[in-house]
């Protein structure tokens, strides 16, 4: 189904590019140090923007209270897709996203940080993007397009695995998964305690004093775009921010943007994001939101101010996530300023569900580890009125996650729908039907780079350097954007995840999901996301055949990818790290059915004065 | 011509007592408010503060009062005072306020030389050279003081209030009155009392820099007033009357750890000229001290803070230096109770 946008519009560019495909199409992709100059200039440039950790439902073309114009208008502008799948974790995406092929394939079958003895040193658990694929970068820059990256890598460290090694002409980026957003850099991992940061290949000495991640990346992306329009040629700029990943960090006059707009708690802000979803047309009318998690509390049963320092973490998050847009509308004004912005498709998408982990606590480990010195050195400080500000880690937890996740369940690092759902808005020329919302299409990350390609009128090689590259398994969305299918896929496609030993399959409607306890039954359980995109209830009673076909594809799956169950899992032991479930049964909390009333009558209440009747 | 003599030298000796007193000796003009006096604690904070002080003032030559009328003779004077103070945070027409009671005791030295004075001004019985030396110890003046806030801080009533205060700029009015109900005799030259009542307006300024968290806090704060005396009547028989004494008090203050933090304080203060039944004695006050302040959070609700200032500028011929050691206990009945249930 798509929902129609007020202003649906033919992009006069589209057919000059179907055209310009079909006669390039046989280009093949060039040496990796030898870039061809091609004058292309009527092949759109392409902006990608990441997000980093965003959820599903921040954006408030997407249902979110978060003040976002200029994505927002993005939308207006473009498509919205509803059912856009990613990895749970940012590494595994962004391997996807630039080769085109599953994480498994490309080299990320786990994250390095987390890898399982048994998985080291198998093909496609190398940890970085590997040789078995072609960046769809390289394939640009040989193709004449100018590459830039400005952001997160996490690809790779080595002098041949980063942006600069895989296809980038111009980079600004830290190597790293994630740390602080100041110039203080310190990495959330102990074992690199500062995240490296290289500039065109280089390393980045000493970052300046005022140093912000999201405005520095925004810099340097229009930067090189300046630098390199004099020739004429597209660009393909990669502008992967790493907000809002934690720490929550903001610049100061930012820090009060969202003062006390969440003190009323986690449920309340749930509710409202389904309203406003149900209102655009991003979810049905009849779904409803994923159940809270078992073990967090409803936010009216905190007390004022546990709500307003809950409220604090995700104040910084939704400032992290304006400020971003903010920044995004400078790079857009710049392309409109050069003239270059109607000739720019923009794909905007984040690279998994929003953080609902402790990664602050997985970061600092246990007194007299490592991690803890490191955390000793690096973000101790925890004062509520610091949170925010340099050698601060706030981290806004898995009830905000949820939030932010709106209307599915968990977050991410799980292959539940709130690990893998991602918002995605693509804009610009060839794509057709401003303000539409397509809920028809499952989409996925991988299909990123045959839609880049082919917009390009590249063909993705079999070949690159005298190595075999494996192929594209993503679709190209292009016949879809100009309006001719409702979707890349058929009703027999299916898609397939695996990380941390938790697997899911989706086909049409239909998903397999097989979660570690407490939040699956560590075997496989299925369910409709038509009806229940929240995943609440397990189906495979009634239909054990569709179960029984789903679990054969994962075989498939598993076995056309290389999936090695690993024999440790960050989550295998996830129910003795969360805190004990909060008792639900009647009479908790001691004032339930009271919540409604003012907080001075409840402190009345509460010291016994009046009569409570 | 004794007895004009005695009088004369016993005024004199007066005047330089009760200079020493007022500005140094007396519990609410004694000293600076203090770094951080009007932050603003919660609604329903109580505090209670003691203060040991110890004040050692040198008047060197004749420069405190004026030559031409009398002759000062070298003094000094000693006082080690203990300040009691009772302190609570309200809410006074939506605005956060604190009224402090303060209560003072303790002893006052004082020391003239006589080798200074001339001999028509000699007390009867004294000799040249010899020494003059009078003590008072008792209570001082109690006095209470008020302070609303005026601006750049909303009513902190709940933990919410509390958590979401974040000040740059904020403006107080305080107000002090103090009551001479403190030890005085009319035939003695020292007194910790004043024997008459004065008050003191006040408007504290502020200006937080920073974030406003316990180990980042760092703060401006600068406070005019005014003091304004009675006449004391009784003032060995004579009445004797002082122009207001203006001052300036200044602190920069920063947190070094979230328990620790220290002050630059400056106290300048100017005026109260003396006048005997209606004569002008003397010459104005005019004193700069210079300090340093640390402080320490030893437990949630325990601090202990210490103090040391002397002038830098102002009459050179007045040394004096203050040592203050202060202990502050404070509560509040919510914290109290939740250490109670974080017991169990």
């Amino acid at each position: 189904m798509i929902l129609k946008g007020k202003n649906s519009f033919v992009a006069p560019a589209f057919a000059t590019i179907l055209a310009l495909a079909a006669t390039v199409g046989a280009m093949k992709a060039q040496a990796e140090d030898a870039p061809q100059t091609q004058q292309k200039s009527d092949r759109p440039n392409i902006l990608l923007i990441v997000a980093d950790d965003m959820g599903y439902s921040d954006l408030g073309s997407y249902g979110g209270e978060i003040n976002t114009p200029v994505l927002d208008k993005l939308a207006q502008r473009g498509v919205r897709f509803t059912d856009f799948y990613v990895s749970p974790t940012c590494s595994v995406t962004r391997a996807m996203l630039l080769s085109g092929t599953d994480n498994h394939v490309a080299g990320l079958g786990n994250m390095a940080e987390l890898i399982a003895p048994n998985q080291i040193g198998k093909p496609g658990y190398e940890g970085v993007l590997n040789k078995r694929v072609v960046s769809v970068a390289s394939l640009l820059r040989d193709n004449g397009y100018h590459t830039y990256m400005a952001g997160k890598w996490h690809l790779g460290l080595e002098p041949d695995q980063i942006p600069r090694a895989r296809g980038f002409e111009r980079d600004f980026s830290t190597l790293v998964g994630g740390g602080s957003h100041f110039d203080d850099a310190w990495n959330v991992e102990w074992q690199i305690p500062k995240m490296p940061y290289t500039e065109d290949g280089k390393p980045v000495g000493k970052l300046p004093e005022d140093f912000y991640s999201t405005k520095a990346y925004t810099d340097k992306i229009i930067q090189f775009i300046e630098q390199g329009r004099g020739d004429g040629n597209p660009f393909f700029a990669y502008l992967s921010y790493t907000a809002p990943h934690g720490p929550l960090h903001l610049p100061d006059d930012w820090l009060r943007r969202y003062k006390n707009r969440y003190d009323e708690g986690w449920d309340a802000i749930r509710q409202q994001r389904l309203a406003r979803m149900r209102e655009l047309g991003i979810v049905d009318k009849g779904v409803n939101v994923a159940d809270r998690l078992y073990f967090l509390p409803r936010s009216s049963a905190l007390t004022p101010a546990v709500r307003v320092i809950q409220g604090r973490k995700m104040e910084l998050y939704a400032g992290m996530v304006e400020y971003m847009d903010d920044q995004i509308g400078r790079v857009f004004d710049y392309l409109k300023a050069i003239g270059e912005y109607d000739n720019t498709v923009i794909i905007f998408i984040s690279d998994n569900g929003a953080e609902g982990n402790d990664l602050r606590a997985m970061v600092a480990g246990q007194v007299g580890s490592m991690g803890f010195l490191h955390a000793m050195n690096s973000f101790a400080e925890d004062a509520h009125n610091s949170l925010g500000r340099k050698g601060t880690y706030a981290e806004y937890g898995p009830a905000w996650a949820q939030v932010s996740m709106v209307p599915f369940r968990l977050f991410k690092g799980w292959t539940a729908e709130g690990g893998i759902r991602s918002p995605l808005i693509v804009s610009g020329p060839g794509v057709r039907g401003a303000g539409d919302i397509n809920k028809e299409a499952i989409l996925h990350v991988m299909d990123i780079v045959p839609t880049v390609l082919e917009l390009a009128g590249i063909e993705h090689p079999t070949t690159y350097k005298g190595r075999e590259i494996a192929p594209v398994q993503g679709k190209s969305w292009v016949g879809m954007l100009a309006g001719r299918t409702q979707s890349p896929r058929t009703s027999d496609d299916w898609l397939g995840w695996e990380l941390f030993n938790n697997r899911a399959i989706r086909q049409g409607d239909w998903k397999i999901s097989a979660l570690y306890r407490p939040f699956g039954t560590g075997d496989w359980q299925l369910f409709n996301l038509a009806d229940d995109p929240g995943e609440q209830f397990d189906l495979s009673d009634q239909f054990p055949r569709k179960k029984q076909e789903l679990v054969a594809i994962w075989d498939e799956y598993a076995e056309r990818n290389g999936v090695i169950i690993g024999d440790r899992s960050p989550f295998e032991q996830a129910r003795k790290g969360l805190p004990d479930p909060v008792s639900e049964f009647d009479g908790y909390p001691p004032l339930r059915g009271l919540e409604a009333l003012p907080y001075e009558k409840l402190i009345e209440l509460m010291s016994g004065k009046p009569e409570v009747k | 011509m004794t007895k004009p003599r005695n009088r004369s030298m016993r005024l004199l000796v007066g005047i330089a007592v009760a200079a020493i007193l007022l500005s140094f000796g007396n519990p609410a003009t004694a000293v600076d408010d203090g770094a951080r006096a009007y932050w603003k604690a919660r609604d329903g904070t109580h505090l209670v503060s003691v203060q040991y002080l110890f004040l050692d003032l040198q008047a060197t030559d004749t420069q405190m009062f004026d030559p031409s009328q009398f002759i000062f003779p070298n003094a000094h004077a000693e006082a080690k005072l203990f300040l009691a103070s009772y302190a609570e945070h309200f809410t006074l027409f939506d605005r956060p306020s604190s009224i402090a009671f303060n209560f003072i005791g303790g002893s006052v030295d004082v020391n003239i030389d006589t080798n200074f004075a001339p001999s028509q001004f000699l007390p009867t019985g004294v000799r040249r050279g010899a020494s003059f030396s009078q003590s008072a110890t008792g209570f001082g003046d109690p006095s209470v003081a008020l302070d609303v806030n005026l601006f750049g801080t909303p009513p902190l009533i709940s933990t919410v209030d509390l958590m979401n205060y974040e000040p740059t700029w904020t403006i107080d009015a305080a107000v002090l009155f103090g009551v001479p109900f403190g030890q005085y005799d009319d035939d003695r030259l020292v007194n910790m009392g004043l024997n008459r009542i004065f008050g003191r307006i006040a408007l504290p300024m502020k200006y937080h820099i920073g974030p406003f968290a316990a180990g980042y806090m760092t703060s401006f704060e600068l406070t005019p007033s005014v003091w304004l005396f009675d006449n004391n009547d009784d003032f060995l028989g004579q009445n004797l009357e002082n122009d207001p004494l203006w001052q300036l008090e200044a602190h920069v203050t920063h947190d070094f750890t979230r328990d620790f933090y220290g002050s630059l304080d400056l106290l300048y203060r100017r005026g109260f000229q003396s006048k005997i039944n209606g004569v002008e004695v003397g010459s104005e006050l005019e004193i700069g001290n210079l300090g340093l302040t640390l402080n320490y959070q030893v437990t949630d609700n325990f601090v202990i803070r210490a103090g040391y200032s002397t002038n830098v500028f102002g009459d050179s011929g007045l040394d004096n230096s203050v040592v203050r050691l202060q202990l502050v206990y404070g509560w509040h009945r919510l914290m109290q109770n939740m250490k109670k249930l974080q017991g169990h």
